[in-house]
């Protein structure tokens, strides 16, 4: 059964997608548990395959159809997928769990179509992450764009707008990423990513190569919105509806970061991207401008989800920069924030959906008084936030520490000033939030106006509020997600150690 | 900004020549493209598949893996469209009939209509009348394309042609009986619900053959399992496995390709339209 693991994660959720847009059609309550048991059946998986990973330290093979190598297509879970793996199947089953009554509440008559496209997505990132195949990425990068411009595009009324500009950019990366691989082919005459790393040293010096790796990766950055291309994120992101940005907003960018590694690693090798090419230094250089720039961004928000994207592409600058230091810190760092960060996204994002859903409102203002009203709610978020400021032991703070060792190591100190002036606008930023939820007192709100009008009725009196927490099925996993970030933290040294040291080539540094 | 965007485009377009130079030459047997992989699928095809269209054998076997996806993106294409642009019918006031033995326009309220009735036709607002000429040629037409639809499916282990390209010309087969006639009237043959879920049930063909073999015990997508249910031998099931999976896409494209059209020709209302 072990050997059926790595098609077992993806066969599971495409299966139970199409069953679950079925079953919309009789029944408006199936489909939403069909999806809940898939994600957990998939997340299941791929925490046996960790362990299994783990224990044998070899990458476990699976050969699609029964084809070997290149012919066929061959997944691969080695230890960076294995863990990213895990990341994308917990985060997506948390989130749809916590989402609920809001889906309830937004699909009425489409709980199918919704619930299946969600599951289509996650399974679209899990195989994007457990591809050997540079050809197959696509296929399911596609899968991933489609149904991700679906869910985005039935948010708010300027969402369908918003949704049209992700698309043109999202296409225009994707199509970058295939002619890259097109150009890989000519040159090889090969798709196999394992095959691809053997062939790459001896083409070192092939213009079609260089072409092919510049074009995948400019493709990629267009698709993880790294700084001149950034533009789609914000509006596609905070337009979305909640359930929706839940998923995307923490795996999107996390994942597109995770195939740059396994581009630039795997498939064109770490000699290739960082010694042979001399463009290490313009990328870091690139991602120090995202950092300023998404930081300065959000300073300038007065709606929060608007705030949180552009906190993602600062962080998106955080990951990039660190992987192109080159060195063994940077790298370490840049994966350990891939796992970290999609759980500060998650948090944050399932906060913000707890916001709207009690207040009705997205704007900061709309925060006042809330540490009294619902304290749970704003334990968790106040940990999340501080885990994206960098305060130990969150585990925001620890792949920081190793991105600002990275830095300091290479000596690129823009880096590391970059990440040190980004820390303290996030807690600028964070702070504010805080002081007008604590501080401020309430607005004129119903529970005032009920309070001096019929007083017979009333449980409440003036002045004084009961606790309106949000509903269990929301609190729970939203601090789930939070507690995780304190055992990420606490962790984050054996995750290193057991886990990303084996996911770097050992010629790495 | 304009100048800007129009430079990036000129930059890539310029790349992407100098960089194409260099190719090796075009239909060059010494490529590496022609060196390295074809040479084995252009030899064992035959012996690993039993299917002489080796097009078909690379897209539906040892690369099936990357068409059960494509065909899950073309579902994906249709749930999307339906996701974002169905809406419910609004509760109409008034509606317009056509008395057909006299012509007279008669106006409804409600929706008192005798159902199923021959004398009485709805008229839209973008109503025109049946054309005589075209809604009949339209009829005769129809079955050939559909039975040309089903040679194109079940030809593809020989000759150009599979499960995409025969659940095109299905798809449109009902697409131009939709435009000859009305909406109403394809709707009426070939609801949303059964568009719905032959789509789903196409890709369940496809990824449920792949899943079967898992049950047998081997691995996903190998069709060479189902030997004991497809008859044959290992060889045999392979090229029956493709068949199957084949008529798989082409329901799927047929009925994403209905769902689509009614959804985008009658902007989601799916009352009124072409």
């Amino acid at each position: 059964m072990t050997r059926h693991l790595p098609a077992l994660i993806i066969v599971i959720p495409l299966l139970s997608a199409l069953v679950t847009s079925g079953s919309g059609w009789f029944n408006q309550k199936a489909p939403f548990r069909i999806a809940v048991s898939a994600l957990l059946l998939s997340l299941l998986c791929a925490v046996l395959m960790l362990i299994q990973v783990v224990t044998t330290g070899i990458a476990m093979e699976y050969r699609m159809a029964g084809w070997a190598g290149p012919m066929g297509i061959v997944y691969v879970i080695d230890h960076l997928s294995a863990i990213v793996l895990v990341v994308i199947t917990s985060v997506s089953c948390l989130n749809l769990v916590a989402q609920r009554k809001n889906i309830h509440a937004e699909f009425k008559d489409k709980q199918g179509a919704f619930n299946a496209l969600y599951v289509l997505f996650t399974a679209g990132l899990i195989g994007m992450t457990a591809t050997g195949d540079a050809f197959n990425l696509y296929v399911l990068l596609e899968i991933v764009s489609l149904s991700g411009y679906a869910l985005i595009g039935l948010g708010n009324t300027r969402a369908p707008l918003a949704t049209l500009n992700y698309l043109f950019l999202g296409t225009i990366g994707a199509t970058f990423y295939l002619l890259g691989v097109g150009y890989l082919y000519i040159a090889t005459g090969t798709l196999n990513m394992a095959e691809l790393t053997t062939m790459i040293p001896k083409l070192m010096d092939s213009g079609v190569i260089l072409f092919a790796f510049i074009i995948c990766v400019t493709g990629l950055f267009v698709k993880m919105a790294l700084f001149p291309v950034h533009g789609w994120l914000p509006d596609a992101y905070s337009q979305a509806t909640p359930a929706a940005a839940g998923l995307i907003a923490p795996l999107t960018t996390k994942v597109t970061v995770y195939i740059l590694i396994r581009i630039c690693m795997t498939v064109f090798t770490p000699e290739y991207t960082f010694d042979h090419l001399d463009i290490s230094g313009f990328i870091v250089l690139v991602a120090v401008v995202t950092i300023v720039f998404g930081s300065l961004s959000a300073l300038a928000q007065k709606n929060v989800k608007k705030m949180l994207t552009y906190i993602i592409i600062a962080e998106v600058g955080y990951m990039v920069g660190g992987f192109f230091l080159g060195n063994r810190l940077g790298i370490s760092g840049a994966i350990l924030h891939i796992i970290n960060d999609a759980a500060m996204t998650l948090a944050l994002f399932l906060a913000a959906g707890i916001f709207i859903w009690k207040t009705g409102g997205e704007s900061r203002s709309d925060l006042k008084g809330l540490f009294a009203k619902m304290p749970f709610t704003m334990a968790g978020f106040v940990l999340a936030a501080l885990s994206v400021v960098g305060v130990p032991p969150t585990c925001g703070f620890f792949s920081k520490w190793y991105l600002i060792s990275g830095g300091v190591q290479a000596g690129n100190y823009l880096f590391v000033a970059a990440l040190i002036f980004s820390s303290l606008v996030n807690a600028v930023l964070f702070f504010r939030l805080f002081e007008i939820a604590y501080f401020e007192p309430f607005g004129e709100d119903e529970d005032h106006a009920h309070g001096h009008g019929n007083s017979h009725g009333s449980h409440h009196h003036v002045g004084a509020l009961a606790i309106k927490e949000a509903p269990l099925d929301m609190l729970v996993p939203f601090l789930a997600a939070c507690m995780a970030l304190i055992v990420l933290g606490l962790y984050s040294g054996t995750i290193i150690t057991n886990i990303i040291q084996f996911a770097i080539p050992t010629g790495v540094i | 900004m304009k100048i800007l965007g129009k430079l990036t485009i000129l930059l890539c377009g310029v790349l992407l020549m100098v960089f194409a130079m260099e190719f090796p030459n075009w239909g060059d047997p010494e490529s590496p493209a022609s060196t390295h992989l074809s040479p084995y699928f252009i030899q064992h095809t035959m012996e690993d598949t039993a299917v002489p269209n080796i097009v078909t054998s690379v897209l539906a076997d040892y690369r099936g893996y990357d068409t059960m996806f494509e065909t899950t993106v073309i579902l994906t294409a249709g749930l999307a469209c339906f996701l974002l642009l169905r809406i419910e019918r609004k509760k109409i006031p008034h509606r317009y009939y056509r008395h057909e033995p006299t012509g007279v326009t008669l106006r409804m309220e409600g929706e008192k209509y005798p159902k199923n009735s021959a004398v009485f036709q709805r008229m839209d607002a973008n109503w025109v009348p049946y054309d005589f000429v075209i809604s009949r040629t339209c009829r005769l037409i129809i079955p050939f394309i559909q039975i040309f639809a089903l040679y194109v499916v079940a030809h593809g282990h020989h000759s150009p042609g599979g499960g995409f390209q025969g659940g095109v010309i299905m798809g449109a087969s009902v697409i131009l009986f939709a435009i000859s006639h009305n909406l109403r009237t394809s709707i009426k043959n070939f609801s949303e619900k059964t568009a719905a879920l032959f789509s789903v049930t196409g890709v369940f063909i496809y990824a449920g053959t792949g899943a079967l073999c898992l049950l047998f015990g081997e691995v996903f997508l190998n069709y060479s399992a189902l030997a004991p249910i497809l008859g044959g031998d290992r060889v045999m099931a392979r090229s029956h496995g493709i068949l199957v999976v084949e008529i798989g896409v082409a329901v799927a494209v047929t009925a994403v390709m209905i769902w689509i059209y009614y959804n985008l020709s009658s902007a989601g209302k799916q009352d009124e339209g072409l």
